[in-house]
C-alpha cells in the first residue's frame, strides 16, 4: 500500500517541508528535500521515526523529590506512552548517580532508561 | 560581617557562570568565587530535563541538567569557590559587592567582576493582557520548575501562549505528565521556535498551533476558567469578530525573556535598549573598567553552547584584567539594515573578533554586510535566517579603522 | 452555636477598624469576612490615600469622617506600625479655565477647615515636581499616603491578639432577628449575637436584605489601576491629580506613589452590573497610559509592572450623578443592626473616626467597659530597611533572616515565615505578599513563588494542593506529578 507522509526537517533551522512516499518499508520518492542530510532524516522518519524521552521518577530521601531521566537512545515513536507509564510507576531510593540506569530493557524495547541528574541522600 | 577581597566574583552560578569561572581560573586568576541566588549550581539547567544541549560543543545531545553537571565539574578541578543561596544586595563602580546569606553579611572586594545574573520572564502585564486576575496563571518556566523540581502539577487543561522554544517544550512535558493541552497561540505568522520542537512537541501529540493569534482575555473568579484568543493582523491588533473561547484552568505565558541587569544598573553600567544588556567590547567588558557581563544578562541566547563560549571570554578577560589608562579609542557597531541587535557594541582593538547578532526578520538566501564609511569590508552569504536563531560570525578588523573612529555598519539584506 | 455580643460582618478596613476599637473593650466580638484574609474587597484595591477633605461636600458626613480621621491618622500609624507619608497632592490645571475648577476646591477645602491650601504657578510647582508640566496646581499638604492592605491588616491582627474571633473563609449566608439576638447562618456555622455591624462594602444591600426590605440600591463603579515599577520611582514625588474632568472618555487619570515606590496610575471609574467583576480592560489600560503620559511626557511603556481593579460601593446611579452621602445608622426596622451603606472614596480616610462613632453607637445599647491592658501591636521587621549591623545580628541569631527569597524586593526566608504565622491564620500567597512584600516586584513572583510554596510545604506543614493565592477557591496546583508513597 502506497503511503504519501508530510514531514518537516528538523535537521537545520530552515525546516523544509518534504513529501515521502514509501509502499510498506520501502521509499518511493522523496519530494522537497534540498540536501543530503534532510533525505537521511527523512527516510528514518518515514520508516522508523523515533524519539530521545525525558521524563523524572520519583525519589525517596533524596534532597530533591524527583530525579530527571532519559532513555538511553531513541525510542520508536509508537512505544512512547508506553515507557512513559513504566517511568511513572517506579520509585528510586537515594544517593541516585547520574549517568544510573534505573529502569533496564523499559517495556521490552532494549532501551533503558538512565539518571540524568545526582540527587543525594537528605 | 565578613570582608572578602578576590581576583575575579562571578554573579550567577548557571551555565554562563560557571564557565567564565572556570576559565577565569584557567587563565590564571588565584582566587575565584562564584555567587548564585539558589541551593544549587546550573542556574535554569537542573529545571530543562530535556536533551538538545551541548550538541555544538561535545557532538552528544545532552540533558540541561547532564550539561549544568559538565560545567560544575569542570569549575571543581579549578577549584573554583562557591557562595550558594548568597544573594548580592548591592553592587558599585569601584567593584565592591555587598552580599547576603545564611553565614551573614559579606562585603567583596574584586579585582574584576563577571555579570552572570541570567535573565527573568515576562509576565502577564507585558502584555497587558486583560480580563480578570486569577489562580492558574504561570510564565513557562515556573511551571517548568514545579513539574520538574518540585513535583507539582499546576493544571490539567492548559493553554500556552507563545511558541518559542520554552512554550513548545513545555507544551510536550505537560502531554507527558497527563494534561489535555488545549493549543498554543502565538501572534507571528509562524511558530517562534526551533522546528524540530514544532515537531517533537507539537505535531507529534497533534497539539493545535494557533498561528496569528492572541489571547485577549482571561476569565476566572477564583482559578482560570477559560481564554479567549483572537485572530491578529498585520499590526498584531486583535481583529474583532474572530474571538474563540477555550475552556481550561491554566495559562502558561511563554512570552520571552528580560535580561537581569538591576544590579548593572546599580553600577551605572551602561544597557543597551535592543538587548536588554551592558554594552561590551571585544573583551565583553562594560562600560565600567573591570567588569565583564556573559550569558542571558548579556543578551538572550538560544543555544546554550554559543553563550558557555561567550562566557569561556568573559571569563579569560576578567582574569587578564589590570586597571588602566582609558585611552583606547573604541568604535561602535552600529545597526543597519535587517539586523536587529549586535553583541559586541563597541571595539577597542584591531585583529579577529566575533560577533553574535539577531536579523530583524525572517529571510532566506541574504547577505552579512560590514562596512565602513559605506565601504564594505566583510561580506558574508547566509542561506537562511530567522531572529530566533542568533547568528555568529568571525571578522577581521585592522588597526587603521579602529585608528579612524569611524562606526562599523552591520547590515542583512537581500 | 457560638455566641458573640458584637458581630462584624465584613473584615475590610471599616469592619477591622471597628474590631480594633472593640477590641480595647472587654466585649466579646466576632469578625465574618467570606475573604481568606482581610482586605479581599475594595480595602486593598484602592489608592492607599489618606484625603484632606477638599473633595469632599461639605456638611456631607464624607467630609466630616473624611477630615476627622486624617487627623487620627499619624498617632493610629505610630500605635500600630504601619507606614505613613505626609507627600501631599499638586491639583494640576492646564490652563485658566481649569484654575476656576482649583479655587473652587479651595473654597470646598476651606468649608472643611482643610488647612494651608495654596494655588501656585506652573514654575513654582516644576521646581518640586521637575517632570510635571501644568499651568498651576492647587497645594494641598495635608494629603498623605500608607498602604491600605498593611492598615488593615495592622488593625485587624492586633483586634486579633486582643481577643477578637475573625472567622475568614466564613461567609454569613444567612440571618433572622430572635427577640434579642441575631441568628447567623455561615458555611462554617451558626453563631449568636447582640449587635451587627454590617460592614460588608459592595455586599452591604445583601446583608441587610436577610432581615429587611432594603430602602436602598448598591451601584457597583469598578476603578482599575496600573502599577509603576519602582525604578520610576522619582518621577513625582507627590501626588499628581488633574483637575476633575467633564470630557467624555477622559479619565482624569491620578498619579499616586506609593510607600514604596511604585508609582498607580488611575483609577478609572466604570458603573457595572456585576458586583465581583473586578477584570481589568484593554481600553481602560491603554486610556490609563495614555493619559499618565500626556502629564509625564517620558514615561516609558515597559514601566507598567501590574494591574488590578476595586469596585465602589456607590449608593446613587450614574444618572443622579453617582454621589451619595455615607449611610451610618442604626437601622429603624430591625433593632441591633448597624448598617454602614456606601463608604467609597474617602473610606480609608474615615476608617478611623467611623470606627470610634460606631463604637459610640454601641455604647449606646451596651456597657462598654475598657481593658486595664491591652497586647502592643506587633512590628514586623523588614531586613532590607535595616543596618548592616542589625542585619547581621539578625543573622546570628536565625539565619534563615539571612537567605533572600524575594529577589525584587530583597525579602528573606524569616519574613516570609513571620508573614506565614499571623495570628489571623491567613495563609495564601497574598497574604504573604500584603505583609512582607514578597511577590510585588518587577517580576510579579517568577522567582519567589517557587520558594515560597517550598516554605509553606515544609515550614507550614501545608499540601500543596490547598495552597491559594488570594480567595478560597483560587487553588495554584492542580496535584502531584508524581504521588508520594510516604513522606515527601
Amino acid at each position: 500500500m502506497t503511503e504519501r507522509k508530510e514531514i518537516t526537517c528538523i535537521v537545520c533551522p530552515i525546516g523544509c517541508k518534504m513529501f515521502i512516499t514509501t509502499k510498506g518499508k520501502i521509499i518511493e520518492h522523496i519530494d522537497g528535500c534540498k540536501c543530503k542530510r534532510g533525505a537521511e532524516y527523512a527516510t528514518y522518519e518515514a520508516l522508523d521515526p523515533r524519539r530521545m524521552l525525558t521524563s523524572s521518577v520519583i525519589v525517596q530521601d533524596g534532597e530533591w523529590p524527583l530525579v530527571s531521566v532519559k532513555s538511553s537512545q531513541p525510542v520508536p515513536k509508537e512505544h512512547v506512552f508506553t515507557v512513559l507509564k513504566e517511568i511513572k510507576k517506579i520509585t528510586v531510593t537515594a544517593p541516585v548517580n547520574l549517568g544510573q540506569p534505573l529502569l533496564k530493557n523499559v517495556a521490552r524495547t532494549g532501551i533503558d532508561i538512565v539518571a540524568t541528574k545526582t540527587v543525594k541522600k537528605r | 560581617m565578613a570582608d572578602e577581597a578576590v581576583d575575579v566574583a562571578v554573579i550567577g552560578g548557571g551555565p554562563a557562570g560557571l564557565a567564565a569561572a572556570t576559565a577565569a581560573k584557567e587563565h590564571g586568576a588565584t582566587n575565584v568565587v562564584i555567587i548564585d541566588r539558589n541551593s544549587w549550581l546550573g542556574g535554569i539547567l537542573p529545571q530543562c530535563i530535556h536533551d538538545g544541549f551541548g550538541l555544538e560543543e561535545t557532538g552528544a545531545s545532552m540533558t540541561g541538567p547532564e550539561y549544568a553537571e559538565r560545567y560544575i565539574k569542570m569549575a571543581e578541578k579549578q577549584h573554583v569557590a562557591v557562595m550558594k543561596e548568597t544573594m548580592v544586595l548591592q553592587l558599585n563602580r569601584k567593584k565592591e559587592i555587598l552580599a547576603v546569606n545564611k553565614q551573614g553579611i559579606h562585603n567583596i572586594r574584586a579585582n574584576a567582576i563577571v555579570l552572570a545574573m541570567g535573565c527573568r520572564e515576562k509576565t502577564r502585564w507585558h502584555a497587558l493582557i486583560p480580563g480578570d486576575r486569577p489562580s492558574g496563571i504561570f510564565t513557562a518556566g515556573v511551571a517548568q520548575a514545579f513539574i520538574n523540581l518540585y513535583n507539582i502539577m499546576p493544571g490539567k487543561n492548559v493553554v500556552i501562549l507563545g511558541s518559542g522554544d520554552v512554550g513548545l517544550i513545555m507544551a510536550r512535558r505537560l502531554k507527558f505528565e497527563g494534561a489535555n493541552v488545549l493549543g498554543v497561540v502565538e501572534i507571528l505568522p509562524h511558530a517562534s521556535g526551533l522546528p524540530r520542537n514544532v515537531v517533537q512537541c507539537l505535531d507529534d501529540y497533534d497539539i493545535p498551533l494557533f498561528l496569528n493569534h492572541t489571547v485577549t482575555f482571561i476569565k476566572g473568579k477564583e482559578r482560570v476558567e477559560q481564554v479567549t484568543i483572537a485572530q491578529v493582523d498585520e499590526h498584531m491588533a486583535p481583529i474583532a469578530g474572530t474571538e474563540q473561547d477555550i475552556i481550561c484552568d491554566t495559562l502558561l505565558l511563554s512570552l520571552g525573556l528580560v535580561p537581569e541587569n538591576e544590579l548593572s544598573k546599580q553600577a551605572t553600567i551602561e544597557i543597551d535598549s535592543t538587548t536588554g544588556g551592558p554594552v561590551v567590547n571585544q573583551r565583553l567588558e562594560t562600560s565600567v573598567d573591570g567588569i565583564f557581563a556573559c550569558g542571558n544578562c548579556l543578551q538572550v541566547y538560544d543555544v546554550v553552547d554559543m553563550l558557555s563560549h561567550d562566557a569561556k571570554k568573559a571569563g579569560k578577560y576578567a582574569a587578564r584584567y589590570k586597571p588602566k589608562k582609558p585611552s583606547k579609542k573604541a568604535i561602535p557597531l552600529v545597526l543597519g539594515k535587517g539586523v536587529r541587535q549586535v553583541v559586541p557594541q563597541k571595539m577597542t582593538e584591531a585583529g579577529k573578533t566575533e560577533i553574535t547578532m539577531r536579523s530583524e526578520k525572517i529571510q532566506s538566501a541574504s547577505t552579512l554586510r560590514v562596512l565602513v564609511k559605506n565601504k564594505e569590508i566583510f561580506k558574508k552569504k547566509l542561506p537562511f535566517v530567522n531572529p530566533a536563531n542568533m547568528i555568529k560570525t568571525s571578522i577581521d578588523i585592522d588597526s587603521q579603522i579602529i585608528a579612524s573612529g569611524q562606526p562599523l555598519e552591520v547590515m542583512i539584506d537581500d | 452555636m457560638k455566641n458573640f455580643q458584637i458581630a462584624i460582618i465584613g473584615g475590610g478596613v471599616i469592619g477591622s477598624a471597628i474590631a480594633w476599637e472593640l477590641s480595647r473593650y472587654t466585649v466579646n466580638v466576632a469578625v465574618f469576612e467570606k475573604g481568606s484574609d482581610v482586605a479581599s474587597g475594595a480595602s486593598k484595591a484602592n489608592s492607599g490615600v489618606i484625603h484632606s477633605g477638599i473633595n469632599s461636600a461639605p456638611s456631607s458626613l464624607k467630609a466630616k469622617y473624611c477630615v476627622e480621621g486624617n487627623k487620627l491618622f499619624q498617632s493610629i500609624a505610630d500605635e500600630l506600625h504601619f507606614p505613613i507619608r505626609w507627600i501631599g497632592k499638586f491639583v494640576i490645571a492646564k490652563d485658566e479655565e481649569e484654575v476656576k475648577e482649583l479655587k473652587h476646591l479651595q473654597e470646598i477645602g476651606k468649608k472643611n477647615n482643610v488647612q494651608n491650601l495654596e494655588i501656585q504657578d506652573g514654575l513654582h510647582v516644576q521646581k518640586k515636581e521637575k517632570n510635571v508640566r501644568c499651568h498651576a496646581a492647587l497645594w494641598v499638604p495635608g494629603a498623605g499616603i500608607t498602604e491600605p492592605y498593611n492598615f488593615t491588616i495592622a488593625l485587624a491582627e492586633n483586634a486579633a491578639e486582643n481577643k477578637v474571633s475573625f472567622f475568614l473563609e466564613t461567609e454569613v449566608k444567612g440571618m433572622g432577628k430572635e427577640k434579642d439576638f441575631f441568628k447567623l447562618q455561615t458555611n462554617n456555622g451558626s453563631f449568636q449575637a447582640q449587635i451587627i455591624i454590617n460592614a460588608a462594602g459592595i455586599h452591604c444591600r445583601e446583608i441587610v436584605g436577610m432581615v429587611e426590605e432594603p430602602d436602598f440600591q448598591v451601584y457597583p463603579c469598578r476603578g482599575e489601576y496600573l502599577v509603576l515599577d519602582k525604578n520610576y520611582s522619582s518621577l513625582i514625588s507627590s501626588m499628581i491629580y488633574p483637575v476633575p474632568v467633564k470630557e467624555m472618555g477622559v479619565l482624569g487619570v491620578h498619579l499616586t506613589p506609593t510607600i514604596d515606590g511604585n508609582i498607580l496610575l488611575g483609577p478609572s471609574a466604570e458603573f457595572i452590573n456585576d458586583v465581583e467583576d473586578k477584570k481589568t480592560t484593554k481600553e481602560t489600560m491603554k486610556t490609563l497610559f495614555a493619559e499618565a503620559k500626556d502629564i509625564i511626557p517620558i514615561l516609558p511603556e515597559r514601566a507598567v509592572i501590574n494591574a488590578y481593579a476595586g469596585i465602589r460601593c456607590k449608593l446613587a446611579s450614574p444618572s443622579k450623578g453617582g454621589w451619595a452621602d455615607y449611610r451610618i445608622e442604626q437601622s429603624e426596622i430591625t433593632p441591633g443592626l448597624i448598617n454602614l451603606l456606601g463608604i467609597e472614596s474617602p473610606g480609608l480616610t474615615a476608617a478611623p473616626a467611623l470606627a470610634k462613632d460606631i463604637v459610640r453607637m454601641i455604647g449606646e445599647s451596651i456597657t462598654l467597659k475598657k481593658k486595664k491592658k491591652v497586647k502592643q501591636p506587633i512590628k514586623r521587621k523588614r531586613f532590607i530597611e535595616l543596618s548592616k549591623q542589625e542585619q547581621s545580628q539578625l543573622i546570628a541569631q536565625d539565619e534563615r533572616w539571612g537567605r533572600i527569597v524575594c529577589r525584587c524586593e530583597h525579602i528573606t526566608e524569616k519574613e516570609i515565615i513571620d508573614a506565614l504565622s499571623n495570628p489571623l491564620g491567613a495563609k495564601t500567597i497574598s497574604a504573604v505578599k500584603y505583609r512582607c512584600r514578597a511577590g510585588m516586584g518587577r517580576c510579579q513572583g517568577g522567582f519567589c513563588t517557587q520558594h515560597i510554596v517550598r516554605i509553606m510545604e515544609e515550614q507550614c506543614r501545608m499540601d500543596i494542593r490547598d495552597i491559594k493565592l488570594r480567595s478560597p477557591r483560587s487553588t495554584l496546583f492542580y496535584n502531584r506529578t508524581r504521588e508520594v508513597k510516604h513522606g515527601r
